[in-house]
């Protein structure tokens, strides 16, 4: 797994270590050049030194020589003390000063360095000054060249040295930087962690969604917790929705089986004469049917529900009304109701032929439940402006309004009692809202109490 | 006894009642809305009250505790589709004596119901005895001493509910009320034949205990002290 937590850490580190080696090498070139300068300094140093040891040989020529007895210089030291003329005055004891033989006529005066064998000098060229015999008549200025070499091993010894100082304090840095950092990312990345946690806790039993103090405080945090408050209050209001169709159905199906768990213990509780029998089966097969109906409408708005928005088949709306109708007339004549129909022509919209049955028949069965006898049913249908708008209306009770709002609802009745008296299972609004809103039309509903109910539905039409 | 059943299911309404009128030999009144039901209870004519959870107009818990609210004691049985714990206990503590899940066994409904009967009555064993008189109300049979006497259903209903409050005066119209539902025509010289073939059967079967008339009053079950 990929962590934000280590991949920060590793950025940061490696920021910080090509800081560190950049750093690194210019100390080091600056270290070079100042240590190079001190070793100059020192050459010149130990030169003097050697000047100083320029005495007096005693000789007839009043020559000058070289006195090693008060000489204090490292032995590893080559130098090479010349007169003007290039005699040698006096060389050091190493057996590298034979190296220096030569230089001292090819060389300016200054710095260079030479490689004897494998050891390599820095080298001074200097001219100085010995004054001897000073008491007598002012002294005899005596010029000698001297050349005095160290070897360098020394300066590229500190140089490692200081280079070695460098990267262990670097890399001391580094693991001092990473584990602060991984400490203190711990300790900013809390919010994360405690965010983590308050959303484990939701469940659907528990739907509290409450994120820490810290968490809220956190301004990167705030899209993530507003769009998961969103998410949440969507799933919520779905399960909820859900939960109660599943409450309501139980108590649905509960009831049509303890009635007809009843019916049958009822029968049996004593002898029955064969006409008890045959009324009491006849009651059965309608509580039976109606369990059917009930089952069946379920499944359809499940159906209806599950499979969302699919291409539709192309359906004369129209038509589909007029057959209905012709088919519904035995059945309102029985309860006195006429049904009238005002749909010339066809209709197309794009609803799948099977709902668009259902849909129709619901309402228009719906309407001539609630229609007292003598009353008229009215369904028009016009399309306009790429809407098919179909109008059912009623001349029944109407809809108190305090229950306009709910009609579509699953289960919902109005009047339990009376509905149940009729035989209503509660869904065929429901399934009619489930169809229309499938295929992105509208279901509405007006009633005035007393006079009547429209159901008004919108579909787009085909063209 | 009367009972009175709220349910919006009309045809389980029905079925209850005729199962209690055959299984528990009570009279039957059925409500299909709860605000109804409601009215029905105020002349307290029940002996017990058994009522659907969802009804339209009035739900039943509203209705135990109005009920309950307004002193009344009649024992109440909530029949309920939603085992839902919280909602038994609430109405269990909102007053109702006992309840049943849906679906329920109608046996069970029967024998609860004449447990709730009893108890309402003050009696907690299904055998009354008054006197040499005894009265087992499961199998709705009477004994004289051990022998079986033979009653008409009206007649065992009028004994059953004497036997309930030996002794004290129960007035035609109270008999009335609790033995007939709303679907007969009662007549109070229904009550005084069946009182009298009621006498006549306890005599003929030897039985000390008899029911007397209160002049203007009512009957009382009256019986000698059993000799020792």
């Amino acid at each position: 797994m990929r962590s934000l937590t280590r991949r920060l850490i590793v950025g940061v580190l490696l920021a910080e270590l090509s800081c560190a080696a950049g750093f690194a090498v210019v100390a080091i070139v600056h270290e070079m050049h100042v240590r190079r300068r001190a070793f100059d300094i020192m050459l010149r140093g130990r030169a003097d030194s050697l000047l100083g040891a320029v005495q007096d040989a005693d000789d007839p020529e009043a020559n000058v020589t070289v006195d090693r007895s008060e000489l204090v210089l490292p032995a590893e030291d080559i130098y090479e003390v010349l007169s003007p003329t290039g005699r040698v005055l006096g060389e050091s004891e190493n057996g590298d000063a034979r190296a220096l033989r030569g230089l001292a006529a090819s060389q300016k005066a200054g710095y260079f360095e030479i490689r004897v064998g494998r050891v390599h000098y820095r080298v001074l060229r200097t001219q100085g000054v010995r004054v001897i015999d000073r008491l007598e008549n002012g002294g005899t200025r005596r010029p000698v060249v001297l050349i005095y070499g160290a070897p360098m091993r020394h300066l590229f010894r500190e140089v490692v040295e200081a280079a070695r100082f460098y990267v262990l304090t670097s890399v001391l840095l580094l693991a001092v930087t990473g584990a602060v950092l991984a400490w203190l990312l711990g300790r900013w990345l809390s919010p994360l962690r405690e965010l983590a946690l308050s959303a484990s806790r939701v469940s659907v039993s528990s739907w509290e969604f409450a994120p820490t103090e810290n968490a809220l405080r956190t301004r990167e945090l705030n899209p993530i917790i507003l769009s998961m408050r969103q998410l949440l209050a969507g799933l919520r209001e779905a399960f909820e929705r859900q939960r109660r169709f599943t409450g309501d159905a139980a108590h649905e199906l509960k009831t049509s089986v303890t009635l007809l768990k009843s019916s049958l213990q009822l029968l049996t509780m004593g002898r029955r004469n064969a006409e008890e029998y045959e009324a009491g089966l006849g009651d059965l097969t309608i509580d039976i049917q109606r369990m059917e109906e009930l089952t069946e409408r379920m499944l359809a708005l499940a159906r209806i529900e599950e499979e969302g928005e699919k291409p539709a088949e192309v359906v004369d709306l129209g038509m589909t009304v007029r057959s209905l109708a012709e088919r519904l007339k035995p059945l309102a004549g029985a309860k006195q109701v006429t049904i009238g129909v005002i749909a010339d022509g066809a209709c197309l919209v794009s609803v799948q032929a099977s709902d668009a049955e259902i849909l129709s028949s619901n309402l228009l069965m719906n309407a001539v439940q609630h229609s007292p006898a003598g009353a008229e049913v009215r369904v028009s249908l016009t399309a306009q402006d790429g809407m098919a708008e179909m109008r059912v209306v009623d001349q029944g009770d109407g809809i108190p309004e305090s229950a306009l709002p709910h009609i579509f609802e699953r289960f919902y009745r109005t009047d339990a009692s009376r509905s149940r008296q009729s035989g209503g299972t509660g869904l065929g609004l429901a399934i009619c809202k489930a169809i229309v809103e499938r295929s992105r039309g509208t279901i509405a509903v007006e009633s005035a109490t007393g006079r009547g109910t429209w159901i008004i539905v919108r579909l787009p039409t085909v063209v | 006894m009367r009972v009175l059943i709220i349910e919006d299911e009309i045809r389980l309404a029905a079925n209850i009642a005729a199962a209690l009128r055959q299984g528990a030999g009570v009279a039957v009144d059925c409500s299909h809305n709860g605000r109804e039901g409601l009215a029905l209870t105020e002349a307290e004519h029940y002996d017990l009250l058994l009522l659907d959870l969802m009804l339209p107009a009035l739900d039943g818990l509203s209705i135990v505790r109005r009920v309950r609210a307004r002193g009344d004691r009649t024992p109440i049985l909530v029949l309920t589709a939603r085992d839902e714990r919280s909602q038994v206990v609430t109405l269990l503590n909102a007053g109702a004596d006992d309840y049943l899940t849906k679906p329920f066994d109608l046996g069970e409904l029967i024998a609860r119901v004449k447990a709730l009967i009893r108890r309402g009555k003050g009696a907690a064993d299904s055998l009354l005895t008054v006197g040499r008189l005894s009265m087992n109300a499961v199998e709705q049979t009477v004994r004289c001493g051990g022998q079986l006497i033979d009653l008409s259903p009206t007649e065992y209903r009028i004994l059953e509910y004497l036997m309930f409050r030996p002794r004290a005066i129960v007035s035609k119209r109270e008999l009335l009320e609790h033995l007939y539902d709303y679907t007969w025509e009662h007549h109070s010289n229904v009550i005084e034949a069946h009182v009298s073939n009621l006498r006549k059967r306890l005599r003929t079967a030897g039985e000390e205990a008899t029911v007397e008339t209160v002049r203007g009053r009512g009957y009382r079950l009256e019986a000698p002290e059993p000799k020792l």
